[in-house]
């Protein structure tokens, strides 16, 4: 009990408290005014205001969009990566050792590199146009921008991805492979019906925490794009963001942060299941 | 004990909302009170280019004058210092000194108690008569931001690009402007106007003047002259006037692209006039094309300079702003560095200011300047235009649309706000 006790108090702490004041302030009247003095209960005056308001459940659909194109890159591409960075030498050092670096990097840094690169006069559009293609509005068309914010993210989250699969993919027993290779397999087929179903309850744990990711993807969006253009990339933190911070209404935008909390548990539950399965197996 | 449980409840909300407001916590380190004491005082500002060269050069001279202080100039985001101030207040620890774009932070900031109430100070100054009253900035009688400057946006123009294409004489209406815009079009080598859209307060201080002009204001928004002008920038997104990547930019990446030479037209503000004159193109600038059957009126801009609510070294601080920011000295310096316009009575005619070809566009627009919204939520209003404006270039609205949506988040923000306006 005792070596518990550290952990338990930063679990309250850290995670608990802010998290009940989070509550009770979506269920508050709360702006700069208030911020520190009394907060008056309003029941829910702010569930009603935001759930009936349609700007809610398009940024829910946006960052359920923004998941599924995540979910797409993370599990198919992360596992050709991990598959291909299963196999060792110098090459693959180095790719590794790129991939963390781009883990690491920073979404600020990262994301301004990649605005100017996907800027309507960046490089990306400058190599198109020498190649003679038209130039792409990746950033400031309104059916287009969502897709490319979700790439960078994808592009930032696929080192996780396929470190966590290439680890998952070393801890299979070399017998099981060497016995698909006696009976004729090749690498993919291996890869792909061996492996992979051997993969399951890792590739199941990446997704959960895929969604997860999605859910709480704010950085990248507020650095390239700020929600714009018009409200294209407003996602639920974005939404949240905004409405607490640039128009300080933080009842209202602890709400939308209660809501996006309730998406995620939907798949954190599920998640936290996984885990005790693997704990027990 | 309720205060302390409130002071922490404040505190572990900005936590649970945000991760990325952890604000730099310098600490002043003067607790002597003798005059020997060393005094150091934290100064959050956002300011860049010109204006980063000017504030850094004012505190140096400060230091010099007074070898006992030292101000510690803190970075900030400029969108995100507004934040920082409110939960330093919940920290008590509110910079000593800090400016904000008073336009948009300042009625926040005042109900968030992070400002220090400066009457005593203002009623003592001894050059209080100099100031107009646009520039000291009150809330139930008390003083609470001062500014030293304004800025206003115009019209810049790349006299190369326009004598190439043949326009012999910058527009000054903004039909002449469509106009021009169609001849660069046309000629096909360079790019139109540049200017922000984004779904910010930025887009909607460029928008705004092109009904300002005809008495709309955020007060009176609506009517057919609202969807008139958004049918104005839809028609310059279509035609290509301006390209669609408008809906993103702040004012400084649209200065960017303007500067890069590429732009026959950009709309941006005087303090770029510090900046512009290592242009590699000849340049002039205009007050903002007139609306149809109207005038040229824009908003007026600039910062506040303010005190901490809970600052130790108060009487230091207003030394500092009475002597480097609000003199004669400091005004003069501002104009000569950024290009902003000062509002000191006696520095106004002063003949760099009067002989600057350049300048004297935004001087006539200061004059002239439109009166903003009495509305403790009027960031929230200018944000309801910006998402509308960046909406109706990109194309995710038609005009029509992104005209009711700017009427409704309008009204909506300034209900929301108390309802008051005028």
């Amino acid at each position: 009990m005792f070596f518990v006790a550290p952990a338990v108090v930063l679990l309250v702490a850290f995670a608990a408290y802010p998290l009940f004041v989070l509550i009770r302030m979506s269920v508050s009247d709360v702006g700069p005014t208030n911020i520190v003095g009394t907060w008056h209960f309003i029941g829910l005056a702010n569930y009603i205001q935001v759930l009936s308001a349609p700007d809610l459940w398009f940024s829910a659909l946006r960052t359920l969009g923004v998941a599924a194109m995540l979910l797409a890159s993370n599990l198919v591409l992360g596992f050709l990566a991990g598959s291909i960075l299963s196999v060792g030498g110098r090459v693959t050092n180095v790719v590794l050792g790129i991939m963390v670096f781009v883990w690491a990097l920073p979404p600020i840094v990262s994301g301004s590199v990649w605005k100017f690169l996907l800027d309507d006069n960046g490089a990306i559009n400058g190599l198109l146009h020498v190649v003679g293609l038209a130039r792409v509005s990746w950033l400031s068309s309104p059916n287009l921008a969502l897709w490319s914010v979700a790439g960078i993210i994808a592009w930032a989250a696929l080192p996780f991805s396929a470190l966590i699969i290439r680890g998952g993919l070393l801890a299979i027993p070399r017998d099981v492979i060497e016995a698909a290779a006696l009976d004729g397999a090749g690498y993919w087929r291996t890869q792909f019906q061996i492996a992979l179903p051997l993969l399951r309850s890792t590739m199941w744990i990446l997704a959960i925490l895929t969604v997860l990711y999605a859910f709480k993807s704010f950085d990248f969006f507020y650095v390239v794009t700020q929600g714009g253009p018009g409200t294209a990339t407003n996602t639920l933190p974005v939404q949240s963001y905004n409405t607490a911070f640039s128009g300080f209404n933080m009842g209202l935008g602890a709400t939308i942060a209660v809501i996006s909390m309730l998406f995620v548990a939907l798949f954190a539950i599920p998640y936290v299941r996984s885990i005790r399965s693997e704990s027990d197996e | 004990m309720k205060k302390r449980y409130r002071i922490l409840q404040g505190v572990a909300a900005a936590a649970a909302i945000t991760v990325a407001l952890a604000g730099c916590a310098i600490s002043s380190n003067a607790t002597a009170s003798g005059s020997d004491a060393k005094v150091t005082l934290r100064f959050w500002e956002y300011y860049t280019g010109t204006s980063a060269t000017w504030i850094k050069s004012q505190v140096k001279k400060f230091e010099q004058a007074n070898p006992n202080v030292t101000i510690q100039l803190v970075e900030t985001v400029g969108s995100q210092q507004d934040q920082k101030l409110l939960a330093s207040v919940a920290t008590k620890t509110t910079p000593d000194l800090f400016l904000n774009n008073i336009v948009v932070d300042y009625p926040s900031l005042v109900a968030g108690g992070v400002a220090k109430d400066l009457t005593s100070y203002w009623n003592g100054y001894a050059d209080k008569a100099q100031f107009p009253s646009s520039a000291v900035w009150k809330t139930n009688g008390k003083v609470y931001n001062v500014m030293t400057y304004t800025n206003l946006i115009g019209l810049f123009y790349n006299k190369d690009i326009l004598d190439k294409v043949g326009i012999s004489t910058p527009p000054t209406t903004l039909d002449e402007l469509q106009a021009d815009l169609a001849k660069v079009k046309a000629d096909g080598t360079y790019e139109g106007i540049a200017l922000s859209g984004a779904p910010t307060v930025e887009g909607a201080w460029l928008f705004a003047p092109q009904l300002l002009g005809q008495g709309i204001n955020y007060c009176n928004f609506s009517g057919s002259k609202v969807t008139a002008a958004f049918t104005r920038v839809a028609e310059w997104s279509k035609k290509g006037y301006t390209p669609l990547a408008t809906a993103t930019w702040d004012q400084n990446a649209a200065w960017q692209q303007f500067f890069s030479g590429k732009y026959a037209f950009g709309i941006n503000g005087n303090w770029q006039l510090g900046g512009v004159k290592t242009a590699s193109f000849a340049y002039g600038t205009g007050q903002f094309p007139k609306p149809t059957g109207g005038t040229s009126v824009v908003y007026p801009g600039g910062e506040g300079y303010g005190i901490g609510a809970t600052s130790k070294h108060p009487d230091i601080a207003w030394k500092f702003i009475e002597q480097m920011i609000l003199s004669q000295q400091g005004e003069k310096s501002v104009y000569a560095t950024t290009g902003s316009i000062p509002v000191r009575a006696d520095v106004a005619n002063i003949a760099a200011l009067t002989n600057d070809t350049f300048v004297q566009p935004f001087v006539k627009a200061a004059s002239n300047s439109a009166k903003w919204p009495n509305n403790t939520n009027t960031a929230n209003m200018q944000v309801a235009l910006g998402k509308a404006v960046s909406g109706v270039i990109s194309g995710q609205s038609t005009a029509e649309q992104g005209a009711q949506a700017a009427i409704s988040g309008i009204q909506a923000a300034e209900k929301a706000g108390g309802g008051t306006c005028q």
